[in-house]
């Protein structure tokens, strides 16, 4: 048993890490993959992750996760180590995804119980080719051609260059300022990095690593090198960096009798760059450079905008997470909850009534204690919450991936990726979300040709947005593309025969828009790998209604549409009506309360039958006499006495008769234990300030309640 | 007994074989072993839920914990009896159903050794139907003390009794 527990401890921390840097690494892919290039800390934060994944995997003894990941992790070392340019961007992003999907599917299979037996050859030889070739591809560039074509043609990927005879010669003197230290190790940097581009080189002085003195005489002489090699002047110039206090950098021409000669004969006149031009110069050449790579069919321009990664803040503030099992929150929130009640019960403790006791000190002291549990309860309840930075970042990579395969240019603009909803929905809204995505590219968004030809900006755009409005967040996914056709919508539900025989004018325009969430429905012909399956849009409204939100969908005919999710903050802790009936406290989810009305006995309407309803404004509602629908006791039965609150669920209305309003509060919803079965109309129930329980109403159950009647 | 309690409680699951927690309900005795029990609270508030079967009484707190508790004196289908203030809350753990027993007194812990239990009568006449929960009898200085089968006493064995109350909405239970 023991020995079982451990190493299944350890699984669960191999996923779950290998899981969080695969989310890091994604991420960071995605937001560069717009770039000419990864900038150094990105490079630095996917070998880490590789080297992190390479060594726990070979702990747990996954054999193809270690082999991918220790390729992958060779790639960012040499890209790390030699900042090679013109590195084919997109490619790399491709295999980098490549193999965090493969990872990650291996994960799945861990989880599953299953072994990971995916094979990894294929990935492990296309990145080792793409290895070979940007390194390959560094020293042809003294040949000066079009980046693009140096990558493009296979036929140009193995040329070995090693002592050809377009070798080109320089001489290079290196000076620092006068108040520079250790001039020898920085010295042996730039002889190290420009080790990699050359073919052979000499310097002096020739004892910079053994000779500390070495150091004096470079900065009073200046440290000379002659390289051999096929690189342009500023490949060399960028090789050797720039690091602090160095001064200049000479760069000669040089004949190969020259070079054969060694250091004894300065030649021709020397180019001398200034380091501050030169700090600027590599970086514009860069910016200004045709991406390489564009093998890939539209791929630059598919996916996520430019736009969007310039408008990301750039280094976002590292956080540092613990992972905390569920329960122990639970727990913690079930003892917060305690912990208030017991200094309610010390703050008003009769023994404090006694009178003229001087309760200053202690009224003080009460204070703050109070001041602190109201913290505590914040901060437990904060916990619960998370934001939906990372649900959204998933959406990015959909949107990039499938925007690719289907040749269509999409950008994605996230808007409001903040808004924190708790981890209990986000969990059931990934999927549902993934999906409306998913549809919007391949549905809503036309192909190029369709935009340009009905006058439309070729490159389509979707929007995802979330805020946090009247106690529920609303997730909106907006696309510009062709909209829904009403007409085509109807015949198609008609067809399936979801809708029987109505007519199109039974429905409103909502309502039409609702088949596509009717279970086996799907209007477009052909399916595609994303969708078109015509399940997807039932699962997707069902899980959305299993976390308490609805999907509200709204299409304007070759302008767009919107597609509303709302959903409540949370399921945990929810704002409500605490109020009496009888000798029973119920609680009302106040999102729900329309208002609380006094009615006079000619408002009520009573059938023949017994059924009452009540007149309001001219308007006809449903009414219930809480106390009889659930036989209380010791209520009031007058109309007059108690107070009717106006109930809403889904635009249905509900007046349910009570005796009094006690408060508003946050309330901790709570399970009614499973051993008791369910009631219709109640969903849960609370623990009240005073450590009594309330029991929380469901309107939904209400209703349904009083129509089946 | 407490120190008896507390010696023995050193090797708890050896120790604990054998061991039923006593409690009075009436006339009789009733027993029920102590690797059930979680822990015995007083009785409390309790927040009566509707539509639900009579026996359960509703739902009360234990330190953030909300658990239904029974009247075991209504699920033996006897005379309902006023709570006083040493009527107490047998707090037991089923299979990780957590239920409160509503008894009228503790009586304390005794050990039976297996041997001396005996198996009720099959064609048991008395009783008034709480046969089928219990499992067995013993005596303990000329007490007889009938043992309970606590999965038995807190399931649902009368379904058609649950479906009608589900379907006629009746049944209410007040505190």
């Amino acid at each position: 048993m023991g020995e079982d527990f451990n190493t299944d401890s350890m699984l669960d921390m191999f996923l779950y890490e290998s899981e969080q840097l695969l989310e890091t690494l994604e991420n960071v892919v995605l937001e560069k993959k717009d770039e000419d290039c990864f900038d150094e800390a990105s490079i630095n934060e996917i070998f880490r992750a590789m080297h992190t994944i390479k060594g726990s995997s070979g702990i747990m003894m996954y054999e193809n996760i270690t082999k991918v990941s220790h390729k992958l992790e060779d790639v960012f070392y040499y890209l790390r180590e030699s900042h090679p340019e013109n590195v084919p961007h997109l490619e790399l992003v491709d295999h980098v995804l490549e193999v965090s999907d493969f990872i990650n599917g291996e994960l799945d299979k861990i989880k599953e119980g299953e072994a990971p037996d995916g094979d990894e050859s294929k990935i492990v030889d296309e990145i080792d080719k793409f290895l070979t070739r940007i390194k390959t591809g560094i020293e042809k560039k003294g040949e000066e051609l079009p980046p693009e074509n140096t990558y493009v043609e296979p036929a140009q990927f193995y040329i070995a260059p090693t002592g050809s005879e377009s070798s080109k010669y320089y001489k290079v003197s290196i000076y620092w300022r006068a108040d520079t230290e250790m001039c020898n190790i920085r010295a042996y940097t730039a002889v190290y990095s420009l080790k990699e581009i050359v073919e052979d080189m000499q310097y002096i002085p020739d004892d910079i690593i053994t000779n500390e003195a070495s150091g004096e005489v470079i900065l009073a002489d200046g440290f000379h090198m002659m390289l051999k090699c096929q690189c342009l002047e500023e490949e060399i110039m960028s090789a050797i960096g720039e690091t602090s206090g160095m001064d200049r950098v000479e760069i000669h021409d040089c004949s190969k009798q020259e070079y054969e000669m060694g250091f004894h004969d300065h030649g021709d006149e020397p180019i001398i760059i200034e380091l501050e031009d030169k700090a600027k110069e590599p970086e514009q050449k860069e910016k200004k450079e045709p991406a390489p790579g564009d093998y890939v069919i539209k791929s630059k321009e598919a996916g996520k905008g430019k736009k969007l990664a310039k408008n990301q803040p750039k280094p976002q503030p590292k956080q540092t997470y613990i992972s905390v099992n569920v329960e122990k929150l639970d727990a913690l929130m079930d003892m917060i909850g305690e912990l208030v009640i017991s200094e309610a019960v010390v703050l008003q403790n009769p023994d404090l009534k006694v009178p003229g006791l001087d309760l200053t000190n202690f009224q003080k002291a009460a204070g703050q204690l109070s001041k602190i549990t109201t913290e505590l309860q914040d901060v437990i309840m904060s916990m619960r919450m998370m934001s939906l930075t990372n649900t959204f970042q998933k959406m990015n990579r959909i949107v990039f991936d499938v925007s690719r395969k289907l040749g269509k240019d999409i950008e994605l603009e996230v808007i409001g990726e903040n808004t924190e909803v708790d981890k209990n929905i986000i969990e059931h809204i990934s999927d549902p979300l993934m999906h409306l995505i998913r549809n919007s590219v391949d549905h809503g968004i036309e192909s190029k040709e369709d935009r340009i030809a009905a006058g439309k900006d070729p490159k389509g755009k979707i929007t995802l947005e979330a805020k946090n409005e009247g106690g529920k967040v609303y997730i909106i996914v907006r696309d510009d593309g062709k909209g829904l056709n009403k007409q085509a919508l109807y015949d198609k539900a008609k067809n399936n025969g979801l809708i029987g025989n109505r007519a199109m004018s039974e429905f409103t325009e909502k309502e039409i828009y609702q088949f596509i969430t009717y279970a086996g429905f799907s209007t477009k012909e052909q399916v595609t790998e994303y969708s078109g399956r015509g399940v997807g849009m039932d699962v997707v409204v069902k899980n959305i209604q299993s976390v308490g939100g609805n999907l509200e969908i709204d299409s304007t005919e070759g302008v767009g549409s919107e597609m509303t999710l709302k959903i409540p903050l949370t399921l945990a802790i929810i704002n409500g009506i605490v109020m009496q009936v009888g000798n029973s406290t119920f609680v009302i989810e106040t999102n729900a309360v329309k208002e609380f009305v006094r009615i006079r006995r000619d408002m009520l309407v009573k059938e023949p039958n017994g059924e009452e309803y009540i007149m309001l404004r001219n308007e006809c509602y449903p009414f219930i006499r809480l106390n009889q629908r659930y036989h209380l006791e010791g209520s009031k039965t007058e109309i007059e006495d108690g107070i009717v609150v106006v109930l809403e669920h889904e635009s249905k209305f509900i007046c349910v008769f009570i005796d009094e309003l006690i408060a508003e509060q946050e309330i901790v919803v709570k399970p009614i234990p499973s051993y008791i079965r369910k009631v219709q109309g109640l969903s849960g129930c609370t623990q009240l300030g005073d450590g009594s329980i309330a029991l929380i109403l469901d309107i939904a159950g209400l209703i349904a309640g009083e129509e089946r009647k | 007994m407490a120190e008896e309690l507390l010696e023995e409680f050193e090797d708890e699951q050896d120790a604990q074989k054998g061991m039923f927690m006593t409690f009075q309900m009436g006339e009789e005795c009733y027993g029920i072993a102590i690797t059930f029990v979680q822990e015995i609270v007083g009785i409390q508030p309790i927040t009566a839920v509707p539509e639900i079967e009579d026996y359960i009484k509703g739902l009360i707190n234990i330190r953030g914990k909300i658990i239904p508790v029974i009247d075991v004196r209504v699920r033996f289908k006897q005379e309902p009896f006023e709570y006083t203030d040493r009527t107490c809350i047998i707090v037991i753990n089923v299979k990780s159903t957590i239920v409160g027993l509503i008894v009228d007194k503790i009586a304390g812990v005794i050990t039976v050794d297996e041997r001396e239990i005996i198996l009720p009568p099959s064609l048991s006449q008395s009783g008034a139907g709480n046969s089928k929960y219990v499992f067995g009898l013993t005596k303990v200085e000329d007490e007889v003390k009938l043992l309970l089968d606590p999965e038995k006493l807190i399931q649902d064995e009368d379904m058609t009794a649950l479906e009608e109350v589900v379907s006629g909405g009746e049944a209410a239970a007040e505190a």
